[in-house]
C-alpha cells in the first residue's frame, strides 16, 4: 500500500467497521519472548528517539498506547 | 495509569505512553492528517487529561503501533533488552499491577539463586467497564464519535 494511502487508511475519519476492524491485529502482534525490531519515536519536543532506547532506561517499562479520543 | 506509573517508579520501573491513531474521530478531535495535528492532540492528552507519563509520538501511518496490534488501547511490558514479556488488548491498571508484582518477584527469585526459565501463560483478566464514563469521554470528541459507535455497538 503506497505510504499516503496507508496513512489515510491507518487514521480513518470516522469509526465505522469498515474502516477500523482492519487494524484491530492483537493476535499476529509482536510475540512474547523475543527482542523487538527498533521504532523512531518522537517526545512532545518532536526529538527523536526509539522504543528499545527507551526501554533501555528500567530493568522494566510498561507502555500504554492510546489517543485523546 | 498514572498512579502506577508513580508507585512502581520505586522499583525502577519505567513508564510509557505511545500516542497513536485517534480511535474515535469527531468533530471536535477530527482524525490525523499530519505529524503537527499528532504532536498537538499528544499535548491536548498531556494537558487536558492529565496524562503524566512520559508520551512518546508514533510516525503518521503509526508503524511502531501496527507492529504491536493496533488495539486502541492496549498496553505492554518489555524488558530493558526490549523483550516484550505481558501484552493485554486493553489497558487496566489492576491486570498490570498483577503482572509488575509478579516481574519483580520473579528478578527477586532469580536474585535468591533459583534457576528460572520462561514459559507462556493465556487468561483472561476481567477490568470494570464504566458505560456512562466512557460516553461522556466520548462526547468531548464530538456527536459524530457517540453516534457511530452506538452504531457500531449498540
Amino acid at each position: 500500500m503506497p505510504d499516503k494511502e496507508l496513512i489515510e487508511a491507518y487514521n480513518y475519519d470516522s469509526f465505522v467497521p469498515e474502516k477500523y476492524e482492519r487494524w484491530l491485529n492483537f493476535e499476529s502482534s509482536l510475540p512474547l519472548g523475543k527482542i523487538i525490531t527498533d521504532f523512531s519515536l518522537w517526545d512532545l519536543n518532536k526529538e527523536q528517539t526509539t522504543l528499545v532506547t527507551e526501554v533501555n532506561q528500567h530493568p522494566l517499562t510498561f507502555i500504554e498506547f492510546g489517543s485523546f479520543t | 495509569m498514572n498512579a502506577v506509573a508513580e508507585k512502581y517508579a520505586h522499583w525502577d520501573v519505567g513508564a510509557l505512553f505511545i500516542y497513536t491513531n485517534e480511535a474515535h474521530p469527531g468533530e471536535n478531535f477530527p482524525h490525523l492528517t499530519s505529524m503537527e495535528e499528532k504532536f498537538d492532540h499528544a499535548r491536548k492528552l498531556r494537558d487536558r487529561l492529565g496524562v503524566t507519563r512520559r508520551i512518546l509520538v508514533d510516525s503518521l501511518d503509526g508503524k511502531c503501533h501496527r507492529a504491536f496490534g493496533s488495539m486502541p488501547n492496549m498496553t505492554w511490558i518489555l524488558t530493558n533488552s526490549g523483550m516484550p514479556i505481558y501484552k493485554a488488548d486493553w489497558t487496566d491498571y489492576v491486570s498490570v499491577e498483577n503482572a509488575l508484582d509478579y516481574f519483580l518477584n520473579m528478578q527477586e527469585r532469580r536474585r535468591s539463586g533459583q534457576r528460572l526459565v520462561p514459559f507462556s501463560v493465556k487468561r483472561l483478566d476481567y477490568r470494570e467497564s464504566d458505560r456512562e464514563a466512557f460516553y461522556r469521554r466520548l462526547a468531548e470528541n464530538g456527536e459524530r464519535a457517540v453516534q457511530e459507535f452506538k452504531e457500531a455497538f449498540g
